[in-house]
């Protein structure tokens, strides 16, 4: 895929004549002039919105960039209106419109700023009360729509497949292949063609990346977890309460063994977010992981089978960011070191590690000393197949095809082009899931002509989402109002998105005083 | 003391050579890689709330890359002339790891397609050599343009959905199925199955490196072919040739012995070369068939700025074609003894 990105973006920065155009033409404003700018993977669309946009009266150009450069540009804030996502991992507004459109934020591309937003936004992070952060959540969203920093775009429908021999397979909004609960029809082996080039690591402290998490997952299991559709359910705790809005306490389950026998208890616990929250905690280095456990000050033995967090401020969404850590065992890590741990890892899931090669394959066998995992996603025993194979495949087609011939049993990111072809073959399932990321097109709020929220509107009215989505990604795509993700809390569903209406689009930029041709 | 001939020395000499070649290389990688705008840590942080610049900033200081550039350049010099290539920013594990467990794919795919390559290419340059124009010639001649033509992406594709998904005969991707594996010797597959005597891993893997040799030879053998071709009917008409029949040489020989021989010349230049970009130059077949080559750590690790990995990597290429340049050089000799070194 990259490669072929790369092939792409030289031909185009070959054969495109470089050109920049004035954003905005002094006070005597003449017709609007804008470079609408993409990485390769999404140039069809930008194509597509710049045809939208020369259609009332904007004369639109696409550039296409490698990420990291434009990035620079943006940040730089010398850019337009530019293609970019942004994914969720907490199912909670929390990871995407806080750091992509808070005043000054780490993912605040547009320099968009509205201190009434940032006022709403901090509520519903501070506050503990589910129906005071909602609140301030449908506030914030209604701000966010009406001063429009981005033309908002939709989510994309995760499509994953599977042959029709898998038993109970369901994929999770999560990205999660859990092989835990499938069983297979026939044999005993499941394979998975995996879409990543590779895993970086088999240490759960070590990485930063869902294809990563996936593979680690099914042999490490955290205190909590999600069913598919992204509900916290208790996996190796179980259960917790929040003893005030700084201090939680996990009751952790008696007799889960690791797969070499020791028992896990609190000290593993507080060990494992130990190794995450001290500088250098992981055998020298220091995870990079650190940030996403928050405000989280330290976490505690309190006794045999109960560990304290304790926070340096509220984090409401704090269950949630515990399904992403992996409890590893201290004895056997500290005997072994990071290093070899890495390479041969222990954990206390479903499947145990057997060998392989972090750009090849994972292989790992069933556990069989294994607790059941969370009682709230039977079924509650070992693995039902003996052996998981997770293959590196990043070529699309080859994994349809591989899924096609039956090497592989579960292929995710299926290409949008391909879902039909699939869905009409008898051996193979289809089932999709809504995605966790936002695609949207931002705008550059602290320049004109973006620095006027009419002009912001105007390009919002003016694009035809419902015509790309459907001719570009085959209507494997949620609309979306805003950046809020329906699967994330606080989702105001009665916020229609804006309707592709060109005739406002003009009117609104006549108003704020451009030529519309 | 030993006494070395001309020719040994000369071997010597440019052998050492690439040490300061290597060096050269490295910088010119090292520079080349921190111009690119964005750093490991950016990239692999990538989106995510709650990551502040102080984390950020303690990962780069921890990698090394708030130092100057000069300070890293230095360090790093000097760590890799102490053998030392350093530590994967992305991979947490040591650069000579990675190189060392990926490169064995990369050599046996690029022994396989070269092998794939002179095994169609030779004979049928030869063959269109000594009957010009004929049927055989012109249809060498449209196969050979279409070789170099087809991009691998789409020959490798088609190729799966023909062999593996309608005929079923061969699988879409890998390098051997995780039941037939050999022993670990060589780290090349074919090679450990050849020397363990395991047939069954022996057949497997070459399934699996088929389509994939075939898809990264064709444009090679397309070369070869048409080098052969032009450089043989060179050599055909020679007088030396005509010499040789008009002796009575039977015909075989005169091309076996007398025009072959001498027609490779040129072949073996190019084959030198094209070995080199065979093995530096199959990302895409890599990534196709899920190979897990050198091609895809770099073009995996120059996405993601793991600064090390790509200068080890690149390194590690300028020195393979150094020495297969050497190589070639060596052979010419061998093939007509008025060359020397």
């Amino acid at each position: 895929m990259k490669i072929r990105t790369t092939l792409i973006i030289i031909v185009i920065a070959i054969l495109a004549v470089p050109g920049f155009v004035p954003a905005a033409l002094g006070t005597s404003k003449g017709q609007l002039s804008v470079i609408i700018d993409t990485e390769s993977i999404r140039a069809d669309e930008a194509q597509a919105i710049a045809h939208n946009l020369r259609a009332i009266g904007v004369s639109a150009d696409v550039r296409i960039w490698e990420w990291s450069a434009l990035k620079e540009r943006i940040q730089a804030g010398e850019r337009q209106i530019y293609l970019t996502d942004w994914g969720s991992a907490y199912f909670d507004p929390f990871d995407i419109v806080v750091p992509k459109f808070l005043t000054g934020d780490r993912g605040n591309y547009t320099g968009y700023s509205n201190s009434r937003f940032d006022a709403a936004l901090n509520q519903a992070l501070l506050a503990v009360d589910a129906d005071v952060r909602k609140d301030a959540y449908f506030d914030a969203q209604q701000i966010l729509f009406d001063d429009a920093p981005a033309i908002f775009g939709y989510s994309l429908t995760e499509v994953e497949a599977a042959r029709s021999d898998v038993l109970n397979w369901q994929p999770s909004m999560d990205s999660r292949v859990n092989l835990h609960d499938v069983g297979l029809a026939r044999g005993d082996t499941i394979v998975v063609g995996l879409y990543a080039d590779k895993v970086v690591t088999l240490d759960p402290a070590a990485y930063r990346d869902r294809p990563t998490e996936t593979v680690i997952r099914n042999m490490f299991d955290a205190l909590v977890t999600r069913t598919w559709d992204g509900r916290v359910v208790p996996e190796i705790a179980e259960g917790w309460r929040a003893v005030s809005d700084t201090e939680y306490l996990f009751k952790i389950r008696k007799g889960i063994k690791f797969h070499n026998g020791d028992s896990l208890d609190v000290d593993d616990v507080v060990y494992t977010f130990d190794r995450v929250l001290r500088e250098a905690g992981m055998g020298g280095r220091t995870s990079p992981r650190q940030g996403l456990l928050g405000p989280v000050e330290k976490v505690e033995k309190v006794d045999a089978y109960t560990v304290r967090f304790v926070l340096s401020a509220p984090f409401p969404v704090l269950p949630q960011a515990l399904v992403h850590f992996q409890i590893v065992p201290r004895k056997h890590l500290e005997r072994v070191g990071d290093e070899a741990f890495a390479r041969e890892p222990v954990g206390c899931g479903p499947f145990r590690y057997v060998e392989g090669r972090l750009d090849d394959r994972i292989v790992m066998e069933r556990f069989d000393g294994y607790y059941g995992g969370s009682p709230m996603l039977p079924p509650v025993a070992t693995a039902q197949v003996k052996r998981a194979i997770f293959r590196m495949m990043p070529d699309p087609t080859v994994r349809v095809a591989a899924l096609k011939t039956g090497e592989v049993h579960v292929i995710q990111s299926v290409p949008a082009h391909l879902v039909s072809a699939l869905r009409r073959d008898r051996n193979i399932q289809v089932k999709s899931v809504e995605g966790t990321r936002v695609y949207f097109a931002e705008m550059n709020c602290t320049r004109p002509p973006f620095d006027d929220p009419k002009v912001r509107r105007a390009m919002n009215y003016a694009v035809d989402w419902d015509t790309i989505l459907r001719t570009i990604y085959a209507g494997n795509a949620t609309r979306l109002s805003t950046a809020f993700l329906p699967s994330g809390f606080g989702f105001n569903p009665d916020l229609a998105p804006y309707k592709y209406d060109p005739a406002r689009a003009r009117a609104l930029l006549t108003e704020a005083g451009y030529l519309t041709r | 003391m030993i006494r070395l001939t001309r020719t040994q020395v000369k071997i010597a000499e440019r052998i050492l050579a690439t040490i300061p070649l290597a060096l050269g290389v490295a910088i010119v990688a090292f520079v080349f890689m921190r111009a690119m705008p964005g750093d490991p840590v950016d990239i692999m942080m990538g989106e995510g709330a709650w990551t502040s610049e102080e984390e950020m900033a303690a990962l780069r200081d921890e990698m090394g890359l708030d130092e100057p550039i000069h300070a890293q350049l230095w360090a790093y010099l000097k760590r890799v002339l102490a053998g030392d290539l350093g530590y994967s920013m992305i991979r947490s594990r040591p650069v000579a790891e990675i190189i060392r467990e990926a490169l064995p794919a990369t050599i046996e795919l690029a022994v396989f397609s070269l092998l794939f390559a002179l095994a169609v290419g030779i004979p049928v340059g030869v063959a269109s050599a000594l009957k010009p124009n004929s049927f055989v010639d012109r249809a060498g001649a449209s196969l050979s343009l279409l070789g170099v033509s087809l991009p691998a992406f789409w020959l490798g594709i088609v190729g799966v959905l023909i062999f593996s998904m309608t005929l079923g005969w061969l699988p879409t991707s890998g390098r051997i199925a995780y039941d037939a594996q050999p022993a670990h010797i060589t780290g090349m597959v074919i090679l450990d199955a050849i020397i363990t005597g395991n047939l069954p891993a022996l057949g497997n893997a070459l399934k699996h490196i088929c389509l994939p040799a075939v898809t990264l030879g064709l444009g090679v053998a397309a070369v070869v072919a048409r080098v052969t071709r032009s450089s043989m009917l060179d050599v055909i008409s020679a007088d030396y040739i005509q010499f040789a029949r008009a002796k009575g040489v039977p015909e075989g020989e005169v091309t076996r012995r007398h025009a072959l021989r001498n027609a490779m010349i040129p072949t073996v230049t190019l084959v030198g070369l094209q070995f080199g970009s065979l093995l530096g130059g199959n990302m895409i077949v890599e990534t196709i068939f899920g190979w897990p080559g050198l091609g895809r750590v770099v073009v995996d690790s120059i996405f993601a700025r793991d600064y090390p990995v790509v200068q080890a990597s690149v390194m590690v290429y300028a020195l393979t074609f150094v020495l297969i340049n050497l190589a070639t050089d060596i052979i010419y000799t061998v093939l007509d003894p008025k060359i020397s070194l």
